[in-house]
Formats: C-alpha cells, sequence, structure tokens
C-alpha cells in the first residue's frame, strides 16, 4: 500500500464512521472520533465504563494521523501511519468487524413500474493454503438464490451497479428457493471442488519434509528405551510445523437484492 | 495425489442467519467496500519470497541479513542456528524472521529466551524496529497474556514460570547466546529440550566448531536426529575429535542447519580501530611501592606459597593505590593467627600506598576525556579503582557513571541511558561479556589491561559494531617496566590483537588448544625464577598464538579454494 492510498483509505474509513474530519492536509490528517469509534479503537473501557456509571458528558477522542512525515509540517504532533504499523492494522481489522454482513438493493430507474429484484448470496473469502509456509487467495462468490446460478468475481461486477440500503419505490423481493443456508453449503461445495483441482505439490513436498524430519527424529529416539515425553512433544512439533492444511475464511458478505439483468 | 483437509470457517454463518432472521443490523456499503481492498493488499499469494521488508520503513536490512532470512524461511523450514560472526546483527535476522511469520500468520505465540542483561534491548528493538509488541516478563501472568514475551532463561526454567510455560502452545522459540547450551547435562539444555520447538532460532556468536561434542548436543536440540542417534554419532565420530573440519561429511550436514555469515563476505565497511598506546611512568612514589611488592617474591617464606597474590598486587599497583590498599586490608582480615612478621610487611606496605599522591595514570586519563572532549569508557579490572576515579573526575568537575556486570538488569539500562543521555564517563569494570552495546560512543581507554585477550575483545565489541559510526580509538595504559608492559608487549606485538577485526580472535583462540591465554601468563609471571625465563616462556607463547593463527590463515585459503 502506497502512502497515498493510506491516506485515502483512512479518510474513507472516517467518513464512513461519521466522524467529523477536521484536518484533511496532504501528510496527515486530524478526525474527531465518534463515541462508538473512540471505543473502537481507543482502548480505554475504564474511562467509558466510569462515565456510564457517572453519567458524564462523553468526550471522544481527537486523533491525528500523519500519513506522510514529509509533508506534514513540522510542529503536527500526532501518530506516524505506514504500512506496518499496529494503528493501521488495529483500523484494518476494525474495517473488517465492522462492515461483515450487509443487505442492499440495487437502485433501479424503472421508475413507475413494479419490478422484481432477485436474491443474491454474496461471500468473500480468503482460501489460506498453509504448511510450514503459506499463500492466500481471494475469491468473490456470488450465488443467485433462484435458479443457483453460481458467478466468481461478484464484489467487482456489482461495483458498477448502484446500490442503496432501503428497498427502492416499486420495487418488490422474490423470496430465495434456495435458503441463505443451503446457500452457504452450496458456496462450499463449490469451493472444495475448485480447490481439489488445484495443484497440490506443495502439500506432497511439505509432507515430504515432513516424512523425511520424522524418521531422523526416530532414528534419534531409538536407543532411548524408555517412553519418553520428549519424543511426543517433538512428534507433534513435526505435526503443527508441517502438516498441510487449507483454511477458508470468510471476509464479509451478504445478500444483494438485484435486477433481472444486472449480473 | 492426497487429499488435503479443508476447513471452512463456520462462525460468519450463524451470526449471518442470525441477522437475517433479526432483519439486522447490517454494515455500511463504504466500509464493506474498505474491507475487501484492505483483504486484498494483504494476501499474499506466493510461498516465496519476504513481505517484511515492506513494513519495517525505520530498518534498511543489510543483503546478508535479508538472504539469511530468506534462506532459514525457504529451505531450513523455519529451523536454525545463526552463527554470524560478532556484530553482523543476527537480532536484525531474527527479528525479520519472527516478523515475517507473523505477517503470514504462521507465528502468534513467541518465546525469547536471552541472557538477562539482554532482555531490555531485545524487547525495544522488537517494538521500535520491527512494530512486535514484544514484552519483558517480570510478571507470571505475562506468560499466558502476551503473544510475544522476552525473559532470561533463568527466570524461564523456575517455578512457577516453568509449569506455565510448558502449558503455552508457542509457535516460535528463539534462544540468544545458544552456545552456553553445549553441555547436555545441564538444567538449562533439559529445559530448552522439553520446549515444544515448532520454529525456533538459536543464536550464537561462538562458532560451535570447537568439539563435536557440544555440535551433537546443539544440533540435537534444534531438530533431534540430524546427525544421528547419540550412540551412532560417537560410534562414527571420536568423542575428542578436535573440530568439525576434520570430516566434510558432518560439515556439510551441520550447514544445513547453521548459516555462519562472516564480516569478510558481507562487504560492508567496518569503521576503522585506532590504538594508540601510552606509555606511563609511574610517579617515584608510586614506583617504590610497586618495587617493595616486587621484592616480596624474594622474600619471607608467607609470600612464597602465594606467587598469586604477588602478582595480584603488581597488577593492582599499576591500576591504583586505593586496589592495593584493599586487597592488603583484606589479607590481613583473612589471615588467621598473623605472624608479627606479616603484620609488619602489611604495615609497611601500606605506610607506601600512604606515601602514594598522585595515580599517573588517572592524570593520564583525565587528560584525554579532556582532549577528545566527547564521551569516553575506561575499563579497569579493580572496583577500587572504578571508585576512586569517579571521585577524581569528579574533583575536575567531569561526570561519570558506574557499571558492573553484577548490577541488575534494571540499573544496567538505567545507567548506560544516563551515560548516553547525561554524562561524559562510563567506568566499567568487567563488561560482564554479553553485557551492553554502547556505540553511539567511540573512545575507550583500557586503565589497565585483562590477561585474558578474549575479554579485551568483548571490551572493544561493545563500541565497535554495526551502528558505530565513527572510527573507534583505543587507549592502552601501561606502566613502564612492569608486568603490564610485558603483556601489552604480547598482545599487541605478537599477537597484533587490537589490529584484528572483530570475531576472528574468536576463531584463533579456539584453534589454540592448550588451554587459556590467563592460565599461562600467570604460570609466567609468577613461577619465573629470572627475567631470563620470563622472556623465554613470552616468547613460547607468542610462537604458539602465532603458529594457531598461521593455520587459521591456511583454512581460509583452502576454504576460498574449495568454493
Amino acid at each position: 500500500m502506497l502512502q497515498q492510498e493510506i491516506h485515502d483509505f483512512l479518510l474513507n474509513y472516517f467518513q464512513a464512521n461519521d466522524c467529523l474530519v477536521i484536518e484533511n492536509h496532504p501528510g496527515y490528517l486530524t478526525v474527531q472520533l465518534t463515541v462508538e469509534l473512540d471505543k473502537e479503537l481507543m482502548n480505554r473501557p475504564f474511562y467509558w465504563h466510569y462515565l456510564e456509571k457517572t453519567g458524564g458528558i462523553p468526550n471522544p477522542m481527537k486523533l491525528t494521523l500523519i500519513t506522510n512525515q514529509k509533508q506534514a509540517p513540522e510542529q503536527i504532533k500526532g501518530e506516524i501511519i505506514h504500512f506496518g504499523s499496529p494503528r493501521l492494522h488495529q483500523i484494518f481489522n476494525s474495517t473488517k468487524n465492522l462492515a461483515s454482513y450487509i443487505r442492499l438493493y440495487e437502485n433501479h430507474d424503472h421508475l413507475q413500474k413494479q419490478t422484481p429484484l432477485l436474491p443474491w448470496l454474496c461471500m468473500n473469502v480468503r482460501i489460506s493454503y498453509q504448511c510450514d509456509r503459506k499463500r492466500d487467495v481471494f475469491k468473490s462468490i456470488g450465488l443467485q438464490l433462484i435458479n443457483g446460478q453460481m458467478v466468481e468475481g461478484f464484489h467487482d461486477r456489482i461495483q458498477k451497479i448502484q446500490l442503496t440500503p432501503k428497498i427502492p419505490d416499486y420495487s418488490f423481493t422474490l423470496s430465495p428457493l434456495v435458503r441463505p443456508k443451503s446457500g452457504i453449503a452450496r458456496i462450499e461445495t463449490y469451493l472444495q471442488n475448485i480447490i481439489s483441482k488445484d495443484d497440490h505439490s506443495w502439500a506432497d513436498e511439505a509432507r515430504k519434509r515432513w516424512d523425511q524430519d520424522l524418521r531422523l527424529l526416530n532414528h534419534f529416539y531409538e536407543d532411548v528405551e524408555e517412553e519418553s515425553a520428549n519424543y511426543e512433544t517433538e512428534k507433534q512439533a513435526l505435526q503443527e510445523q508441517y502438516e498441510p492444511k487449507i483454511n477458508i475464511s470468510i471476509i464479509n458478505g451478504g445478500l444483494f437484492y438485484l435486477t433481472d439483468k444486472a449480473i | 495425489m492426497m487429499s488435503v483437509d479443508i476447513e471452512f470457517d463456520s462462525s460468519w454463518q450463524d451470526d449471518f442467519l442470525h441477522r437475517i432472521e433479526n432483519d439486522g443490523p447490517w454494515g455500511n456499503w463504504e466500509l464493506f467496500n474498505l474491507a475487501i481492498d484492505v483483504e486484498k493488499h494483504l494476501v499474499i499469494p506466493e510461498f516465496e519470497g519476504l513481505q517484511a521488508p515492506n513494513h519495517l520503513p525505520n530498518l534498511t536490512p543489510l543483503p546478508h541479513q535479508l538472504e539469511t532470512a530468506k534462506q532459514v524461511i525457504e529451505n531450513m523450514n523455519g529451523k536454525a542456528i545463526l552463527a554470524d560472526e560478532v556484530g553482523l546483527g543476527k537480532t536484525i535476522e531474527a527479528g525479520l524472521i519472527l516478523k515475517e511469520y507473523m505477517i503470514r500468520g504462521l507465528v502468534k505465540k513467541v518465546l525469547i529466551l536471552v541472557p538477562a542483561s539482554l532482555v531490555t534491548q531485545w524487547s525495544i528493538e522488537l517494538n521500535s524496529k520491527f512494530f512486535i509488541p514484544a514484552i519483558s516478563q517480570r510478571k507470571s501472568y505475562v506468560w499466558e497474556q502476551c503473544d510475544v514475551v522476552v525473559s532470561s532463561i533463568d527466570t524461564a526454567k523456575r517455578n512457577p514460570h516453568r509449569d506455565i510455560i510448558f502449558k503455552q502452545d508457542y509457535d516460535l522459540i528463539i534462544i540468544d547466546e545458544a552456545h552456553k547450551l553445549k553441555n547436555n547435562k545441564t538444567k538449562n539444555y533439559e529445559f530448552v529440550q522439553n520446549l515444544k520447538k515448532k520454529f525456533c532460532l538459536l543464536l550464537t556468536a561462538t562458532p560451535i566448531q570447537n568439539r563435536i561434542e557440544e555440535i551433537f548436543n546443539l544440533v540435537s536440540l534444534l531438530k533431534p536426529g540430524h546427525l544421528g542417534s547419540e550412540t551412532a554419532f560417537y560410534e562414527k565420530y571420536k568423542r575428542d575429535a578436535r573440530s568439525l573440519n576434520d570430516n566434510e561429511h558432518l560439515k556439510e550436514l551441520v550447514n544445513k542447519v547453521m548459516i555462519r555469515n562472516r564480516r569478510a563476505d558481507t562487504g560492508i565497511e567496518w569503521t576503522k580501530r585506532h590504538v594508540e598506546t601510552l606509555p606511563i611512568e609511574f610517579t617515584p612514589q608510586e614506583k617504590e611501592l610497586y618495587e617493595a611488592i616486587t621484592t616480596l617474591k624474594n622474600e619471607g617464606d608467607w609470600v612464597q606459597k602465594s606467587a598469586f597474590s604477588v602478582m595480584t598486587l603488581q597488577r593492582e599497583a599499576c591500576s591504583s593505590r586505593e586496589a592495593v590498599f584493599y586487597t592488603l586490608k583484606n589479607m590481613l582480615q583473612k589471615k588467621e593467627d598473623p605472624t608479627p612478621a606479616f603484620e609488619e610487611q602489611i604495615q609497611s606496605l601500606i605506610k607506601r600506598v600512604e606515601a602514594v599522591q598522585k595515580n599517573s595514570k588517572a592524570e593520564k586519563a583525565l587528560e584525554i576525556i579532556q582532549r577528545v572532549n566527547d564521551k569516553v569508557i575506561i575499563f579497569t579490572e579493580y572496583r577500587a579503582t572504578q571508585l576512586y576515579l569517579q571521585w577524581f573526575l569528579k574533583q575536575h568537575g567531569i561526570s561519570s557513571v558506574p557499571f558492573r556486570g553484577g548490577f541488575k538488569r534494571g540499573k544496567k539500562d538505567w545507567m548506560r541511558e544516563l551515560f548516553q543521555k547525561n554524562m561524559q564517563v562510563l567506568i566499567a569494570t568487567e563488561a560482564g561479556g554479553e553485557g551492553i552495546n554502547l556505540q553511539f560512543c567511540n573512545h575507550i581507554i583500557n586503565f589497565d589491561l585483562p590477561w585474558n585477550p578474549m575479554r579485551l575483545e568483548q571490551r572493544i565489541g561493545r563500541i565497535h559494531r554495526l551502528g558505530q559510526e565513527k572510527d573507534v580509538m583505543i587507549y592502552n595504559f601501561a606502566i613502564k617496566d612492569t608486568v603490564e608492559e610485558h603483556i601489552l608487549k604480547l598482545l599487541y606485538e605478537k599477537i597484533h590483537l587490537f589490529e584484528k577485526v572483530i570475531g576472528e580472535l574468536d576463531d584463533i583462540l579456539t584453534k589454540l588448544e592448550f588451554g587459556n591465554i590467563e592460565d599461562h601468563l600467570i604460570d609466567i609471571f609468577g613461577k619465573s625464577c629470572s627475567e631470563g625465563e620470563m622472556r623465554i616462556k613470552m616468547e613460547n607463547l607468542s610462537s604458539m598464538i602465532e603458529f594457531a593463527q598461521d593455520l587459521k590463515k591456511g583454512d581460509t585459503h583452502a576454504a576460498a579454494g574449495n568454493s
């Protein structure tokens, strides 16, 4: 992430959370946190607890984030933000937490004509291939809950569509024939199918390394007569180190009600 | 093809269905999109390569450090002995590896075991250079509540800590100064052996090529069986075999789990060492004291038995009258039923101590401190001298802090800080091998010389390391016509000690399989009956050292030829 991208991201994050942006200059940004965001980011539960008990006037903090030290004036005091900084990663996590679930409707222009909206289930996932090393793949899957149509890259496609959280006038939603729960199961099966067709040489290689180390370990404990707790510990450690596995985690997702030709 | 287990996160689903039922609450579209943007930046599509450098704007790792991190992760599966020569930044390498694993989500819970004096420094470096929230262990709840904990092995191995530690599930264990684990009969060894080591880094500055037994123990700690079982190993290699170099196959095996970068290969420009040797004249009173002590060797029966005390007194007389006085007082107190003759001897020496009005070395030190007008570290072997110097410098308006190996961790950190921020001089008795790093200072005065060259090396190593930006100035004091001058000649002219780059001496001294240099010196100065005998013995010693140096050079050539 470039420093400018980080700056834009932070600005979007605070605006999306209804914070007043007090200053927004190249190189830095000062925002007035809302009560919710102060609780989310500033890690001061005692203050909020105290306030709720005593009924005082809440005073959420202001936060200054420096996104480019060279551009920010010297006298500006604030937290320096870069791609590795803990604060940025806290905000990354917060972004995910605050928007894990969504429901939106297409804001179509079929004026004065009753328009049916079709339900889509969207799941944005990260697939992690892990042994003693790791790599990830991002996938966005959409499933139409009437006819079962499955599409990849759903998130990119939906960017072109006008969306709104309230159902627009002259619109009605069609009830799903596939229930959300079985929709999720279908997406899971679909992902498992495409993953199983992947190249899994990485896992074979990891198992080879595991096997090799295990043989060395067995050899090492050959002369030891009694049952050794260390042997079991080491064996366990090797499994944790090498055993290949694939984790699918869900970043976010939700329901989208779209017109017939939208996707 | 074998199948791989696929774990599908189901926690999302429950909450989602719940929200459908309750008609919300639903997240906002901008945040939803932002979360996906973030995710696209955070996924790491390749197994290979290092992500850590992109996360570390405050750090520019050197090429050999990056290469080492990559090697350990990609070819050594995260289990390695990092054995770079002193001062090449093993901590940085370990930090890079740790950071990489943390970014990729392979490591969360980490245990870092280091010497007590380095605990704070490790936490500070991990926090400031790597943005890793490492905590110095001070309370026992830390083990469970914090993910990255730095502690000394001596604390960790004791209860209640020990039991708590064994209940934790560590992903990575880092051990600094791991050469201390070369003996598999020790409690420390046993403790580390019992830890579950998924990923593990052992850091050591001392090359482990010394003894085949030590290599076996260290490697077996990291990767049991890599060198075979104990019986099989010793059947193949003789227990007393001198070094790793005797066996190509073994060397190759060890190199699979060990990385040793050498200064010469890194291509880093090191700042220079300038050594100035300052012969110093005694004042007449100081000379009288020294000579009175020297004549003890041939006098009375009480000293004959302890050549060592005479030698100690001689060396102390070269340092300060306070050091001599302190020892004399001790001798008098410890002796049961002292004879009148003995008491008289001591008393007459004490009179000579009292006659000394000036300390020639202290005057010289003052002159240098005033001339360089910069931070200076003074090393002395004696606490009495240390106290005296503090007083003496204060008389001349120069601020100083004392430093001793015996200080507690917090006090050491505090003294270092005081020296860096407020004081001009740090007066240290033994730096305590792996003590503190003082590379913000570039002047050292060796007020008196240790007889063990490794200790001298460690002294200099405190300031001549990566991060030192200026040339390093070393001032060696030696009083003319005393034991000190002999020692200096040996260290300086014969071994060319001060011209060596750091680390080189390790290799040379391990080649010298004839024991400790200090013991040889004690033998030479203590037992020689005449100047002539002493000179001959000194020459023998220095030619042995030269021989070892030649051996070392031969090695380097051979290695260069092979590669």
